[in-house]
């Protein structure tokens, strides 16, 4: 992921290679099959730490889910703004998103009682 | 902010459980990815965008929970829905016999006019086939519904399926527009080219979107 030259916190302006005007200045793509999830300028650039499942777990005997930080999303307030997505059923009040074309995910989450959704940066392409 | 598209449309993916109703969901590729966080907790639904005929249309479909017989469906699952996808397995006999059953139930419990496709999906199969093509489309003058045999696996007419059901499911919106709204000073307001339309997006959304 970049290192993030001019990013800021929320609400503040950012700039940098994938944002622009605090939204996304490319294309969000899936990174397996390059479906499109996203148009340009369609999700606002936010910080925040959240803990999101792996996308690839590791098959052992323990159901335990592995986690990892990820602590930059895009935010998408209407679903119907995605081109292309897949939601899975609820957990904790939760749905994942996942490649509609692929299922590759999670690449975010949203949330039941917001009806917003998340997409992390690092779980997807900007073309 | 404002709307992106021009039409939403609301369709359900319902049939035996093993049909591929999650399959045709789902674009089988070379490299599959590792699928098993998100198959384990499943889909619930997915967004398409397609292009229709110059209109950018946003296509919900719903998938159905695994284990659902067409007894326990009731009214509750088919409300808001506009377009159905009735899949059977063609080396299913059974599956094919119980679209009939699946039929009944769309009458008794979703609104009258919503639009329906039968799907007889793994045609790839041919070696196991159990149900003609024959049989399928006679099914399908039967009850008027549209037709057409599908391979989740080789994605073989899956697109061209969800195409025709949202086309018929447009065509019907705006056949119950012009009826509730005859053409008079309003007329040819979705003839617009598409940078008219930007700026008066309203003509266009008041018709199609049904949110
Ligand atoms: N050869 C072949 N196999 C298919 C096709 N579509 C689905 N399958 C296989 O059929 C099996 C069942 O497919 P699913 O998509 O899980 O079926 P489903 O209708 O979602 O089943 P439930 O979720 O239990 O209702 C899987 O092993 C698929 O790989 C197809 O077009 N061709
Ligand atoms: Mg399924
Ligand atoms: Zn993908």
């Amino acid at each position: 992921m970049s290192d993030s030259e001019s990013v800021e916190k929320n609400g503040i302006e950012v700039s940098n290679e994938y944002v622009e005007n605090g939204t996304n200045k490319l294309i969000v793509k899936c990174k397996f099959c390059g479906s499109k999830m996203l148009d340009k300028k369609s999700g606002t650039f936010v910080k925040q730490e959240k803990d999101l499942p792996l996308m690839q777990q590791e098959t052992g005997k323990d159901a335990e889910v592995q986690n990892e930080k990820v602590n930059e999303f895009y935010h998408v307030e209407n679903m119907y703004t995605f081109e292309n997505i897949g939601f899975t059923h609820t957990v904790d009040n939760y749905k994942y998103l996942s490649c509609a074309d692929c299922d590759a995910g999670p690449v975010g989450y949203y949330d039941m009682n917001t009806k917003h959704s998340f997409v992390a940066l690092s779980r997807i392409n900007h073309a | 902010m404002a709307k992106t598209y021009d039409c939403l449309f609301k369709l359900l993916l319902i049939g035996d459980s093993g049909v591929g109703k999650t399959s045709i969901l789902f674009r089988f590729s070379e490299d599959a990815f590792n699928i098993s966080f998100i198959s384990t907790i499943g889909i619930d639904f997915k967004i398409r965008t397609i292009d229709l005929d110059g209109k950018k249309v946003k296509l919900q479909i719903w998938d159905t929970a695994g284990q659902e017989r067409f007894r326990t469906i009731t009214t509750a699952y088919y409300r808001g829905s506009m377009g159905i996808m009735l899949v059977y397995d063609v080396t299913n006999e059974k599956s094919f016999e119980n679209i009939k059953n699946w039929i009944r139930n769309i009458e008794e419990n979703a609104s009258a006019d919503v639009e329906k496709m039968i799907l007889g999906n793994k045609c790839d199969l041919d070696a196991k086939r159990q149900v003609s093509k024959e049989r399928g489309e006679q099914l399908a003058v039967e009850y008027q519904i549209k037709f057409v045999e599908t391979s989740a696996k080789d994605s073989l007419n899956v697109e061209y399926a969800f195409y025709t059901l949202a086309r018929d499911i447009k065509a019907k919106m705006e056949k119950k527009q012009e009826a509730s709204n005859p053409p008079g000073g309003r007329s040819g307001a979705h003839q617009l080219k598409a940078n008219e339309q930007q700026r008066k997006p309203t003509s266009w959304l008041s018709r199609c979107s049904v949110l």
